[in-house]
């Protein structure tokens, strides 16, 4: 019987346009935009280039173009005069200029237009300062940063799409919600309902097999979105594949006893997905989907925990972000979506109504 | 007694409430073996909440259900694979074909492989749709799809068939071949309980019709009983002319059995003398014949009788 009930949904959503557009189509879209939106914008991965100048045989100079070299984010042109540098810098050539007096005791002078914003301006300051420190001090005076345990660094710094995909990922994974309740009422409306109760077949295996299939849909959508990103948009799995597989079913799980919910409640297919879209959006929203938790006030994000988006996108990031993590690193978000699952399952299975 | 000299239905007390409305009051009912039974009523009496009771889709209230002497609540899975259920909408995937429809309402059953695919076959031949069984159910014609929605309901070639007004909405072609459908179905031993508001329906296909009106079966019968039992052929004369004359003439009509309803309207039943003899007796008294009509025996005024009402607001 279950593979009866597959082949139907299967049959049936290969001819909904507008379920296969929102399970996977439009997220695609918002990955291609997101995603290319933050690659192309301030804090893109590409090296930034920096000028700098220092005299023919100056020790000091030739340690602080080499520290330069090495810093990843940054690309050194070396100019022939310090006037150079400043006019790289005045024509938006480079991002910024280093110039190295010759004379040991003198200043060194950072070329960068006071007036940009602090928030483009800052980093990279820090980040020039940081550099040219390196080159100078002792290494008792060096700081450098590291993850705490539990905590694995990234392989690089985290790309625009180990983001969007992810957060577009949960937020139409969840839409499948949305499937699940609408073809619950279509088929109450319909009277195909009414059928499947004169089927010699128990009623609660009438509704688990029902369900069975957007289970297989979820992963196959998931599964879609996450190999798109890699393959094609180049996103990073910087953690284990088979933590990156726990996180999506027990999403999956999640969302289609949210549609058991969201079906329990009842109403026309019309009322369910106005009602049920709006719910979505909402917990994508707080789940940091549109902007990611880690941007917001404290009490939002503590906020965001209160819907399973937020601890699927916490598990997504650690798997994709993080080096080092495996199944144990994602037991918290696993555990939370199988348990808002489950919760939702219990109440959807109370409430639903067999009979009108 | 043997098992197939049960009843192909029966029903004892049984009723359903919604909340404070009662949707069937407590139905008694025995649908013979091999038997047509028609229920037959107006919108909201009741027949589409019998029928759902009858095929396990609802729950009682009270009473009980025996499908072919097993009792449903007792062994739903039994009682249920001897049911067919056609509902009363379509019942039916538009977006997917017929064959995906039916490979999968048939799966229900238990229907697999070849069997399935015989099946298929079959109930399809028996409705006559036999072609365009790969396009999408929503490019059929309203006739098409309610035989689709009959062939989803014999896949399991169950004992008792039952089809919640099958007709609604069809053309008079499909109509026919679902009449022939039915009768076919019949004269292969099928137990048939059809619910209608059709009259010319239950006459046509049933042996035996219960009238529900209300949540209540108010008569049951055969279509000649019920017409016997609740009407009668009448002619009814109108009288004009000289009122002396009038009053003259239907005291002796009267007289010879008839009746009189409303100061000029004679009610001639089968009763009365010849019609022959009382238009020659108005004609005596000098009084005139201003219309004639006639009032036939038929289901139809059965229903008029038992409910002051008519079964349909439309003619
Ligand atoms: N799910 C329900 N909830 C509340 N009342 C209901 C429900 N189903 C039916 N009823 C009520 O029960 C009564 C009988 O309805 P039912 O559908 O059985 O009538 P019917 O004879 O099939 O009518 P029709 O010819 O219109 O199909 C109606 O008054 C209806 O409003
Ligand atoms: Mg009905």
């Amino acid at each position: 019987m279950i593979r009866a009930v597959i082949a139907k949904d299967v049959g049936l959503l290969l001819r909904d346009r507008g379920a296969l557009l929102s399970l996977f189509a439009l997220p695609l879209v918002f990955i291609l935009v997101f995603g290319s939106i933050f690659q192309e914008g301030p804090d893109r991965n590409e090296a930034r280039p920096v000028a700098i100048w220092f005299a023919a045989g100056d020790a000091r100079g030739a340690a602080i173009a080499g520290a330069l070299a090495a810093a990843p984010g940054f690309a050194a042109r070396t100019a022939g005069s310090p006037e150079e540098v400043r006019q790289l810098v005045a024509t938006d050539a480079v991002a910024a200029g280093l110039v190295i007096d010759p004379d040991r005791d003198a200043a060194i002078e950072l070329v960068i237009d006071l007036a940009a914003p602090l928030q483009a301006r800052g980093p990279l300051e820090g980040a020039l300062t940081a550099v040219v420190l390196r080159a100078l001090v002792p290494a008792a005076l060096r700081i450098e940063a590291r993850s705490p345990p539990g905590r694995g660094p990234p392989r690089a710094q985290a790309s625009a799409f180990q983001i969007a995909v992810p957060a577009n990922a949960v937020l139409f994974g969840f839409f499948l919600a949305l499937t699940v309740a609408t073809s619950l009422g279509s088929e109450r409306r319909t009277g195909v309902w009414r059928r499947l109760l004169a089927a010699p077949v128990l009623r609660g295996r009438v509704l688990v097999a029902s369900l069975v299939p957007y289970f297989l849909i979820g992963i196959v959508q998931l599964g879609f979105l996450f190999g798109t990103g890699v393959l094609v948009f180049g996103m990073e799995v910087a953690g284990s594949v088979s933590a990156l597989v726990a996180v999506s079913l027990a999403l999956v799980y999640c969302a289609v006893s949210l549609g058991l919910l969201f079906a329990s409640i009842g109403g026309s297919e019309r009322q369910l997905g106005a009602f049920g879209s709006v719910v979505l959006l909402v917990m994508g929203i707080l789940g940091g989907c549109m902007v990611p938790r880690a941007l917001m006030p404290a009490e939002m994000q503590a906020i965001g925990l209160a819907v399973p988006h937020g601890w699927a996108l916490d598990g997504y990031y650690d798997v994709l972000v993080r080096t080092g993590t495996g199944i144990a690193e994602v037991v918290p978000a696993v555990g939370a979506l199988v348990g808002f699952g489950t919760v939702f399952a219990m109440f959807g299975v109370a409430w639903f109504r067999f009979e009108e | 007694m043997i098992r197939s000299s049960q009843p192909g239905v029966r029903l004892r007390g049984l009723g359903k409430d919604y909340g404070a409305r009662t949707a069937v009051g407590s139905i008694d009912l025995d649908v013979e073996r091999g038997e047509c039974f028609a229920l037959l009523g107006p919108n909201g009496a009741g027949k589409t909440t019998t029928i759902s009771m009858l095929a396990g889709v609802v729950t009682p209230t009270r009473g009980w259900i025996e499908i072919c002497g097993i009792e449903l609540g007792s062994d739903p899975y039994a009682a249920k694979v001897k049911v067919g259920l056609v509902p009363q909408e379509i019942a039916l995937y538009e977006e997917l074909s017929a064959l995906q429809n039916l490979r999968y309402f048939g799966a229900l059953y238990g229907l697999r492989g070849a069997t399935l695919a015989e099946r298929i076959d079959q109930s399809l031949e028996v409705v006559g749709l036999r072609d365009r069984t790969r396009e999408q159910v929503k490019t059929y014609s309203g006739g098409m799809k309610r035989r689709l929605n009959i062939a989803a309901g014999l896949l399991h070639r169950p004992q008792v068939l039952i089809l919640d007004e099958p007709t609604v909405g069809v053309d008079p072609q499909s109509r026919n071949q679902i009449f022939s459908t039915v009768r076919a179905l019949r004269d292969a031993g099928t137990t048939i309980v059809y619910s209608t508001h059709y009259m010319e329906e239950a006459e046509a296909l049933c042996d035996r019709v219960a009238i529900m009106d209300a949540g209540k079966v108010i008569a049951s019968g055969t279509v000649p009983e019920l017409v016997a039992a609740h009407t009668r052929d009448e002619v009814i004369i109108e009288l004009g002319g000289d009122p002396a004359a009038v009053a003259e003439a239907s005291r002796a009509a009267c007289a010879g059995g008839a009746t009189l309803h409303g100061g000029s309207l004679l009610h001639i039943g089968p009763s009365s003398r010849g019609l022959g003899s009382v238009i020659g007796g108005i004609e005596q008294c000098g009084a005139v014949v201003v219309r004639i009509a006639s009032h036939q025996a038929t289901l139809e005024n059965a229903f008029l009788a038992l409910t002051g009402r008519a079964l349909r607001d439309e003619p």
